[in-house]
């Protein structure tokens, strides 16, 4: 009956099927520089176009999320095709490095970045870096009544008055940051503090369109959303202003984003040639050049002009080695945040 | 003409044996109806010989081919069978031209001049070709079930009560038609019914069914006239049961001593005589009185073509008034309280007394 | 003295079904199921896998009450709401001499076709101070109430007035009969309405994570995004079935096992209209005001941010999407159909114990949400498939567990439309099993089956949270494309998408109106 027919339309569902998907990723050109990245697509295309235009190199970048891609590379283990890892913040980074997959990076690579911008271990290069702000809107809240330290915020006098985007890697990236520098028990009575008194947002965007949009008074993120948006419409934030916290405060954390070549890379050398163009000087200049706002990590490179100079934000000195993601997570869910 | 032979034919489904040895022979040409209520079988075995059903012991053989032995069963559609369902099931997505040609030979699917002479041959208008099944009535339908099946010009029909969901006007007509149909074609036919008319008025042979196995087997007259049993008898046709006492070749009933059909009996036995052997006249000791026993009409169901009487016997000695049915035409119908003469004709069944299960019913 | 009763017996034997059913049909069926119900074993093991007492410990977290509060009262809340409305709008549009009723029937439908995530986009962009329950409670209302509408509004008009004419020759009165009467048989209607309303609540991910509600999608997404292969997320998602569970067990309950029975075929006599007099102007307003909200809010927020001047659409990046989203809804289309036909002809033998527990699996297996599906396959995918990791394949396979009840209830009645007496019909006349399928259940069921696939291609071109944890990194669809854009608040650029995902999914208005049962 019709169960004779069964396995042949089966058949051709799947070859259907097959023919279907394989067109939908387009597969990787295993003869390519292959580059997992979680940084933003602007300055990573920026990237590989000066390298390609002066290395010949060809290069194909496989896009995502800090904590997606960072997993996919784990769970690929020593078949992933990646060759290169670049990263928003470093835990992603770091979660790579623990699994033992990085190989270490070229010293030359090393020593043209600034050392406070690299973890000590050379197992990864830190290729640009972003500073936590606190964006204001001026007409709800005034310069004086301001926190001066990030802890300050878990008060209970600051209920209600500020937004932060916590699912997210950027965040969990601060936290860890304070985990590092406070230790377990303030870190969790800090996000206690969160759930209870401040707004959760989807992510950066949101929360500095929430309080560009009068919503919330204040939010915490990284610099380079406001920067961005000011050198564009200013449409979500022209009613705000920054606040940079400094004094080494939890507040003032500059997150690194992170470079690596993998140990199972086929294209090793051009991987490794990949990171050294991107931390030269011409690579970091390329950061400027793509108005993607963040900072230079590359020894006495400059950054776009119109943000504050990185020394002159008094940040905390952290090995970005010692950044621990999943305890981070851990207390994050502890607290009921996630 | 082909003849159909199965022989030793037991079936299940599951676990439950339906069909248990069965046999029976359709001479080539003729018409065997198996009558049976419902669940004795009857559908099995002709899905058995249809080659719906596989049987789990026994042989079928249409012609001189063996379509179903032990360990193998010949594919119904290589059977060169007609199947005529009770729904008569009709494709609805084709006309009645394409079902009529559907399984024809793509040549001759197209052929208007082969439909137009099986739609003849089913008594049906040509002009019917074109519609589609909703819009015919469903004696139509049957009736352009039949000629799609006798296309092929199919050695065997098998019929699966396929009068049963027609209004009870159109039965008659139909079945006539179907009738006429099958013998112009020279078919050898098997139909399957739980309605004794159609069983009756339609096959050259009726076989009884019951719980899986053949109980009687013959001519209509020969099954309806002497039944095997008291059951059977029931299936047949309505009875009216009397106790009487067995003498020999006769019985001693409170209507007389009437002539038994079959064996000889003694001792106590139910009489079953049929309501149109009961003979209704005037009242004993009026003139022309040819009854045996006097007794009063109860009712009448008028039922214009005929009339069923309910008459009253004199209470005997031991049990109540006994009630016996008469059928006489409508024109001869008594009143209600109207003085009878009742009497028998012709010889009568006899059975060994058994006990009384059922309350006392109308026939109907 | 007795006699007994003729010849005349009862009806014929019942309809036997075809032949039982063969291996491969059995192995094929059970295959489908298992695969159906495997997101639920995968996630319990990883659950569990964490270790008992860890395990424990996710659930009784206070997070956890609180994402249970949000949940159930999200559900209840919108489901006795959704229940109401489509009751109401029913009953005016069935029942009463409301003008151009044939109107109003397909404007109420029409929101159906507007994925849940971009009416809460319209409403959000327009104003975003709606957040909390009852932002939530408000659009996720105006997005499902057609679930309950299309089966109430079916079922009114298959009743017969005998049943009321009877009641009120027995003295009640009109609005007694409608509470008495009426009410009653739509119980399993407007059940089955509000049993799918719950569930896609359950799974709705997209418009609580737009208004910041936190439920137990949201939260599992959450984990996933954070630390993806932990327990926490699987032991939520468990959370997640058992409420899935819950709720089709207590839908099960309510509607009972009583039948109506209706003795006697015939035509069935619609019942007179009644009329609305001066309630007239009231309903046509209420239903005025609906269709507004429902769908006039979507269309005009589409409308405005696609006009808006400066929304940067990247028209490559679009059709790139569009093409991912109808290839993939393609092969997920044939896929579920394909699987769902070994399902449906077992299910069309005789009933069995096997067969019953075939079809309570399925049943089962409908209730999953998007999240645990997506959540379970990768979870597999990482562990033990992991070929199929970060593959469209693993992703269709996701599409196909998530639609095969559609397709299976589609393919079903399609089938029902060849019963097996036509196919003995056609190997009685000589045609072979293979021809007579080809000659005659084919064009039977063909339109039937071609909903189906369908349904399933309107269902997989706007489904969200499956695709956001499953789909290759380079792939977009028209979903994740709109959730990119919308999750930086970036309304003008997620326009298009949301447009394209609508123009996508309008004709399952018009198909679901012609169905008469409700699959979605």
């Amino acid at each position: 009956m019709i169960r004779r027919l069964v396995p042949a339309v089966l058949a051709v569902a799947a070859l259907t099927a097959g023919c279907g998907s394989s067109d939908e990723a387009p597969p990787l050109d295993p003869d390519k520089l292959t580059i997992y990245s979680a940084q933003h697509k602007n300055l990573v295309d920026a990237w590989v176009k000066g390298f390609t235009d002066e290395t010949g190199v060809q290069v194909q970048v496989r896009q995502g999320t800090d904590s997606s891609m960072g997993n996919q590379i784990v769970a690929e283990g020593s078949r992933s095709p990646a060759d290169v890892f670049l990263t928003e913040n470093s835990p992603a980074i770091t979660v790579v490095q623990d699994a033992d997959l990085l190989a270490p990076v070229d010293q030359t690579t090393l020593d043209q970045v600034d050392p406070a911008f690299r973890p000590s271990n050379g197992l990864w290069s830190g290729i640009a870096a972003r500073s936590t702000v606190l964006v204001y809107n001026p007409s709800l809240v005034s310069e004086a009544d301001l926190p001066a330290s990030m802890m300050d915020l878990a008060q209970p006098e600051y209920a209600g008055k500020w937004g932060a985007a916590p699912a997210g890697a950027d965040f969990q990236a601060i936290v860890a940051g304070m985990l590092e520098m406070k230790g377990e028990a303030a870190t969790s009575a800090w996000l206690d503090g969160l759930k209870k008194n401040a707004k959760v947002y989807q992510n950066n965007i949101a929360t500095m369109k929430a309080v560009n949009a009068g919503q919330v008074p204040m939010g915490i993120m990284y610099h380079y959303y406001w920067y961005r948006d000011q050198a564009l419409t200013k449409d979500g934030s022209k009613n705000t202003k920054l606040h940079y916290f400094k004094n080494e405060d939890v507040g003032a954390f500059v997150s690194v984003s992170g470079g690596g070549v993998l140990k199972s890379s086929k294209h090793a050398a051009d991987a490794q040639k990949f990171l050294a163009w991107i931390t030269s000087p011409k690579g970091q200049a390329a950061i400027a050049a793509s108005k993607s706002m963040e900072y230079a990590v590359g020894k006495d490179q400059p950054s776009d002009p119109a943000l504050p100079p990185l020394a002159s934000l008094e940040a905390p000195a952290i090995d970005p080695f010692t950044l621990d993601g999943p305890a981070v997570i851990e207390l994050m869910t502890q607290a009921g945040i996630i | 003409m082909t003849r159909l032979v199965v022989t030793g034919v037991s079936a299940s489904y599951g676990s439950t044996q339906v069909l248990h040895d069965v046999g029976l022979t359709v001479e080539g040409g003729s018409t065997t109806a198996i009558l049976g209520a419902s669940g004795c079988g009857k559908t099995t075995l002709l899905r058995v010989v249809a080659g719906f059903h596989a049987a789990d012991a026994g042989e079928v053989r249409i012609g001189d081919r063996t379509v179903a032995g032990p360990g193998f069963a010949m594919p119904p559609e290589r059977r060169g069978i007609g199947y005529l369902s009770q729904e008569g099931n009709l494709f609805p997505h084709l006309t009645v031209a394409g079902n009529i040609g559907f399984g024809l030979p793509r040549a001759e699917r197209r052929d208007r001049a082969r439909t137009a002479e099986l739609l003849e041959l089913v008594g049906l208008p040509v002009a019917l070709a074109d519609r589609r099944p909703e819009q015919l009535s469903g004696g139509q339908q049957q009736r352009v079930a039949l000629a799609r099946a006798l296309a092929r010009r199919p050695e065997l029909v098998l019929l699966d009560e396929p009068f049963g969901s027609l209004d009870a006007g159109l039965r008659s007509t139909t079945r006539r038609a179907v009738a006429d149909a099958l013998s112009a074609a020279g078919a050898t036919v098997l139909l399957v019914t739980h309605d004794q008319d159609e069983a009756l008025s339609f096959a050259d042979q009726v076989a009884i069914m019951r719980d899986g196995r053949f109980v009687q087997v013959g001519a209509p007259k020969e099954v309806y006239s002497t039944p095997v049993d008291r059951a059977t008898a029931g299936v047949l046709g309505e009875l009216v049961i009397l106790p009487g006492h067995g003498d020999g070749d006769h019985v001693i009933t409170i209507l007389g001593r009437l002539p038994v059909a079959g064996a000889d009996v003694t001792g106590a036995v139910d009489v079953a005589v049929r309501p149109e052997q009961v003979l209704i006249g005037p009242a004993v000791g009026a003139v022309g009185s040819v009854g045996a026993v006097d007794a009063v009409v109860d009712a009448v169901d008028y039922f214009g073509h005929d009339a069923l009487v309910r008459i009253v016997l004199p209470a005997g000695p031991e049990g109540p008034a006994p009630v016996v049915f008469s059928r006489v035409v409508g024109d001869d119908a008594p009143t209600p309280g109207q003085l009878v003469g009742v009497s028998v004709r012709g010889p009568v069944q006899a059975f060994p007394h058994t006990v009384v299960l059922l309350a006392p019913t109308d026939p109907t | 003295m007795t006699t007994t009763t003729p010849g005349r017996l009862a009806g014929p034997a019942p309809r036997r079904h075809p032949s039982p059913a063969g291996g491969a049909l059995v192995l094929a069926a059970v295959l489908v199921t298992a695969v159906s119900v495997l997101p639920i074993v995968v996630v319990l093991v990883n659950a569990l896998g964490q270790g008992w007492s860890e395990a424990v410990a996710d659930v009784v977290r206070p997070r956890v009450w609180e994402l249970l509060r949000n949940t159930v009262s999200l559900v209840v809340v919108s489901t006795s709401a959704c229940a109401v409305l489509g009751v109401t709008c029913a009953w005016l549009v069935e029942r009463t001499g409301l003008p151009g009723a044939g109107w109003w029937r397909v404007l109420l439908v029409a929101p159906l076709a507007v994925p849940a995530f971009v009416n809460a986009y319209a409403w959000v962009s327009l104003r975003p101070a709606m957040t909390g329950l009852g932002g939530a409670v408000l659009i996720t209302t105006l997005s499902y109430y057609p679930l309950v509408f299309l089966p109430v509004s079916a079922a009114l008009r298959g009743l017969d007035r005998s049943w009321e004419d009877t009641a009120r020759s027995l003295g009640l009165g009109r609005w007694r009969t409608f509470a008495r009467i009426v009410l009653p048989q739509l119980r399993p209607a407007v059940l089955g309405g509000c049993l799918l309303v719950a569930l896609h609540l359950l799974a709705e991910f997209g418009v609580l994570a737009m208004l910041q509600f936190p439920t137990f999608t949201t939260a599992i997404l959450d984990q996933y995004e954070a630390a993806f292969d932990t327990g926490t997320g699987s032991v939520l998602a468990l959370v997640l079935v058992a409420l899935c569970v819950a709720v089709l067990t207590i839908e099960h309950v309510w509607r009972g096992r009583r039948g109506h029975a209706r003795i006697g075929a015939g035509v069935i006599r619609r019942p007179e209209p009644a009329t609305l007099g001066r309630w007239l102007v009231p309903g046509v307003s209420a239903l005025a005001v609906l269709v507004v909200l429902a769908l006039g809010v979507p269309v005009y927020s589409l409308g405005h941010w696609l006009t808006t001047p400066g929304a940067t659409v990247d028209g490559s990046a679009l059709a790139a999407a569009l093409g991912s989203t109808i290839g993939l809804a393609l092969a997920a289309a044939a896929v579920t159909c394909v699987a769902a036909f070994p399902v449906a002809l077992l299910l069309r033998q005789r009933q069995s114990a096997f067969t019953t527990s075939i079809e309570r699996l399925c049943y089962l297996a409908s209730s999953l949400p998007g999240v645990v599906v997506g959540l379970a396959l990768v979870l597999l995918a990482i562990r033990w498939v992991t070929g199929l990791y970060q593959s469209a394949t693993l992703l269709v396979i996701a599409y196909a567990i998530l639609f095969l009840p559609r397709a299976l209830v589609a393919i079903r009645t399609a089938l029902a439309q060849a019963p097996g007496a036509l196919l003995e019909s056609a190997r009685a006349l000589g045609d072979s099993p293979a021809r007579a399928v080809v000659r005659v259940v084919v064009p039977l069921a063909l339109p039937g089956i071609l909903a189906g696939l369908a349904l399933v291609f309107m269902a997989t071109t706007t489904e969200l949270t499956a695709t956001l944890l499953l789909a290759p990194t380079g792939t977009q669809t028209l979903a994740t494309g709109f959730w990119a854009a919308s999750s930086s608040l970036d309304y003008g650029a997620a326009a298009p998408y949301a447009v394209a995902m609508v123009l996508l999914s309008a004709p399952m208005t018009w198909l679901l109106l012609r169905q008469r049962t409700v699959i979605a």
